[in-house]
């Protein structure tokens, strides 16, 4: 079974548009969508409503830098603090290209950091290579459930 | 009230006392008086002369036993005895030593009536006999000067017109020809204040001579004895003499004597004047010779004891009432300054408060100081009113007196101290400044011109006359002062020094108060400046996301539910999608333009040839179809800047180009390399559309576009990335173009130095 992917977004516009671009990038990943930071450390830590959810970590999580209560950073930087989260691709999606969030992204270890394009058809792309690269092409670190079961 | 009637031998001097014989007396024998050089009058020994004017007789006695030590050789044998026994028998008075003379009362000897007077003298009692005068009673001379003279003198506003009628009251007292007061400076130099005088007098009226005509020791006996007079200058001196052989005539003090026989020096020079009479009354204020009451007779004239005491009084009447003028004309003089002062002060609080427009205020600017000529410099600037030196001797001189480090500097010999000054006497023989800043060259200057100018100006005081064979003359005091004073100005007076240092504290308070307002608008500013940028950046952030939501939606719309529409609702749908997409260019554009204002400069030589060079290729490869002849100088400066944003501006540059000459047949476009004093840079030429001259100021704006949207696309803020950063590296655009003759976009960046290192935004 494939890991599900993330998302993690707060504007409800965008997480239409963005379901949209991901649904059109025809990937077989489920998708967990989760609305603020704290719902987002909940699922990952299973903790609170995500107590019961099945083990295992997502295959990507696409995190929206400005979230309220947790941020898209914070969310980040304790991912990378978690050393059973820490392998799991991180892609930061984000209004503008604010030369300290991205800075300080790539401190924090983000995989890729994409600014929302503002044309609809450039969105959706960008969402679909994002989400093919980091879900379906990516060689996920050895010793994780895709690598064992590649050799099954 | 009149004087005693002149006697008919038009000379009122009585007959000497000397006897028609002299009539040597066993063992006694006459003074030798104290050798004389005659070629320094400073060491002439004038109070100890050893003899008497013949108009009066003295006698010298020891001051405890009353012993006879001397007396004047014009004392018949007879009369000796019995002047010794009179004065013996007499109750003295009180007489402190070095005093004046005082009055003994009258005394009859031989048919002659004498007013005697004595004084001590170091260990002796002088005392003197002068020819009675008639009584005076009610109508002495001293009590018209109480009654008639001291209301007006108490009326007068001025010094000078307190001098003028001391003149007339004592032209009036004495019966003397002509009368002068007049007054030192503090280097002894004199001057006239005010004169009466008969017709045949020659007027001395304005007149200044040099400290040099009265001796050193002659100013000390007129501090000393306020009065002296000679009646006489033809007069024989009467010899003291002694039987002590011992005895000479430096051991008798003749200070405080009416009698005492003056210099022959000056005798000559009366002579040589023709005065032969001549009576002066020392001004002394604070224990200073202000000036002297001197009076001049052609003829010989004597004045009677009454007349004496009253000259003697009207001088003390006068240095009071100088005194108190004076110190009120310096309160009223210190009041004056005060508020020109203040009118300076708050004259400049009104303007920026930047000290140039001091200048603006013409007349109160050289008021202030009673100058003729104003300056102000602030480091390399010179700002001037009235009569001043040349600006760049202005500048020297500033220059010189803010490396002397002192708050207030003056002099109104300005030449002696700093020589290149000898070149405009004539503006500015004296200065006065005042230092604003003890780091910056800052300085207020004012200016007055030598004083000889001044003087010349007014007039020569003197007429021609010819000259005499004299040592002294009034021409020749004149020229001769002249000398002393060339190079000098009028002296700044303690109550302008002051003021000037009033001002200057006044002027730091307003200039350091600026300061601190600029510096607090600075930071005001540079917060605003920051609190713009994140607002401009948060907007466009913001907006970042509608706009994308707009674009999104309208596309899902037009691929979801496009077959329904009809063909208007398409193409309404179309202009929905194109004014989202363009919205969108220009919040991001904003962004790039936030992001270039905030960015730290990373400077260094960059190879503007390649960097040329790669755009070139990048834009041609962007529209292959344009037809454009690229002319690219060979050998373009390398430029100091950061790489990045320096690429961003060329770029512009070079895609305002292409694009601006898009309706061209042939595209021709060149760069050139800019070397210049500022610095390198690149100069970009098409030969497009081109624009109109006026407008050159708006290109350069955010968003501000000259052409329609359907004739040239853009955001219209690409020349406004441009300029903010050249801006950024210090350096400078400009902008040229026709209507339909291209346009040409140039800048200059300064080259590697101290001040454009490395720098944080």
């Amino acid at each position: 079974m494939l890991k599900p992917i993330l998302l993690v977004e707060d504007d409800k516009r965008d997480l239409e548009l963005t379901l949209i671009a991901l649904e059109r990038s025809q990937l077989a990943n489920e998708v967990v969508v989760l609305r603020d930071g704290a719902q987002a450390l909940e699922y990952l830590h299973r903790q609170g409503e995500h107590a019961d959810r099945a083990e295992g970590n997502p295959a990507v999580i696409l995190l929206d830098l400005k979230l309220p209560k947790v941020t898209g950073l914070e969310v980040l930087q304790a991912v990378r603090a978690n050393p059973a989260l820490r392998s799991i691709p991180v892609v930061m999606l984000t209004s503008s290209q604010e030369e300290s969030d991205v800075l300080r992204s790539y401190e924090l270890g983000v995989n890729a950091y994409v600014v929302k394009p503002v044309a609809f058809d450039r969105f959706v792309s960008a969402i679909a290579e994002l989400g093919v690269f980091w879900a379906v092409l990516n060689e996920p670190p050895p010793g994780s459930l895709k690598a064992a079961r590649k050799h099954e | 009230m009149r004087p005693p009637p002149p006697r008919p031998n038009l000379t009122n001097v009585p007959l000497p006392l000397t006897l028609t014989e002299p009539q040597p007396q066993a063992g006694s024998r006459a003074l030798e008086p104290v050798p004389v050089d005659l070629s320094n009058c400073d060491l002439e020994p004038i109070r100890v002369p050893g003899s008497i004017q013949p108009h009066g007789r003295m006698l010298v006695l020891d001051g405890g036993s009353l012993a006879l030590v001397a007396w004047s050789e014009n004392w018949p044998d007879a009369e000796l005895p019995a002047a010794l026994e009179a004065v013996r028998g007499l109750r003295l008075p009180a007489m402190p030593p070095g005093g004046s003379p005082v009055s003994l009362g009258a005394m009859s000897l031989a048919q002659n009536f004498f007013d005697v007077s004595a004084h001590r003298g170091g260990s002796h009692l002088i005392v003197e006999f002068e020819a009675a005068s008639p009584p005076g009673g009610n109508e002495a001379p001293i009590y018209s000067l109480g009654r008639v003279f001291l209301p007006r003198l108490q009326d007068a506003a001025t010094v000078d017109e307190l001098c003028c009628l001391a003149a007339r009251e004592m032209k009036r007292l004495t019966g003397f020809g002509r009368c002068l007061v007049y007054r030192f400076d503090a280097a002894g130099h004199g001057e006239v204040l005010a004169e009466a005088a008969e017709p045949g007098y020659d007027s001395y009226s304005g007149h200044h001579f040099p400290a040099s005509d009265i001796p050193r020791q002659a100013r000390e006996l007129y501090l000393v004895n306020h009065f002296r007079l000679i009646a006489d200058a033809n007069y024989q001196p009467v010899r003291l003499r002694a039987n002590d052989a011992s005895l000479t005539a430096a051991d008798i003090d003749l200070s405080q004597a009416q009698l005492r026989s003056v210099s022959p020096i000056h005798l000559e020079y009366m002579r040589n004047m023709g005065t032969l009479a001549s009576m002066s009354v020392s001004i002394v204020i604070d224990g200073r010779l202000w000036g002297l009451i001197s009076c001049h007779d052609h003829a010989p004239r004597f004045l009677d004891t009454a007349t004496r005491l009253a000259c003697e009084h009207l001088g003390q009447l006068l240095s009071l009432q100088i005194r108190s003028k004076e110190s009120n004309g310096e309160v009223a003089e210190r009041l004056e300054l005060r508020k020109l002062t203040l009118q300076i002060v708050s004259h400049l609080s009104n303007s920026d408060g930047t000290l140039q427009h001091l200048t603006s205020e013409v007349s109160l600017m050289l008021r202030v100081m009673r100058a003729t000529g104003a300056a102000v410099v602030l480091d390399d600037e010179v700002w001037c009113v009235g009569d001043v030196p040349a600006r760049a001797h202005v500048q020297e001189l500033a220059g010189w007196i803010a490396g002397l480090g002192v708050e207030v500097y003056e002099s109104n010999a300005l030449a002696a101290h700093f020589a290149p000054a000898s070149q405009f006497v004539d503006v500015a023989a004296g200065v006065l400044a005042i230092s604003i800043s003890q780091v910056h060259r800052h300085l207020i200057l004012w200016f007055r011109p030598e004083i000889v100018q001044t003087v010349r100006w007014a007039g020569d005081p003197q007429k021609p006359q010819s000259l005499v064979n004299g040592r002294m003359h009034p021409r020749l005091s004149f020229a001769s002062w002249v000398e002393h004073i060339r190079g000098c100005s009028k002296p700044w007076s303690p109550a302008e020094v002051g003021a000037a240092a009033e001002l200057r504290q006044a002027l730091i308070g307003i200039v350091l108060r600026r300061a601190e307002e600029l510096a607090s608008v600075a930071s005001e500013l540079g917060r605003v400046n920051k609190e713009l940028e994140a607002f401009s950046y948060t907007v466009s952030h913001d907006l970042r996301a509608p706009m994308r939501h707009i674009a999104g939606y309208v596309d899902l719309v037009g691929q979801t539910e496009g077959e329904q529409l009809s063909e208007r609702g398409r193409r309404y749908l179309s202009h929905v999608k194109e004014a989202a997409a363009f919205a969108g260019q220009m919040v991001d554009a904003l962004l790039d333009f936030s992001r270039m204002g905030r960015s730290a400069l990373k400077r260094r030589q960059v190879d503007s040839a390649s960097l040329v060079e790669g755009l070139v290729r990048e834009l041609t490869r962007l529209e292959p179809q344009r037809k454009v002849e690229w002319q690219v100088d060979a050998g373009l400066p390398a430029l100091y800047a950061d790489p990045l944003l320096l690429q961003v501006a060329v770029r512009n540059l070079l895609a305002n180009a292409v694009k601006y000459s898009r309706t061209r047949s042939l595209s021709r476009i060149a760069v050139r390399g800019i070397r210049s004093d500022l610095g390198d840079g690149l100069e970009v030429q098409d030969n497009g559309v081109g624009f109109q001259m006026k407008y050159v100021d708006k290109l350069f704006g955010v968003f501000q576009r000259l052409h329609q949207a359907e004739d040239f696309e853009g955001t219209g803020i690409g020349l406004a990335n441009v300029k903010r950063i050249v801006e950024r590296h210090g350096g400078t655009v400009w902008a040229k173009g026709e209507i339909d003759a291209g346009a040409s976009f140039g800048f200059i960046l300064p080259r590697q130095g101290p001040d454009n290192g490395e720098e944080h935004a």
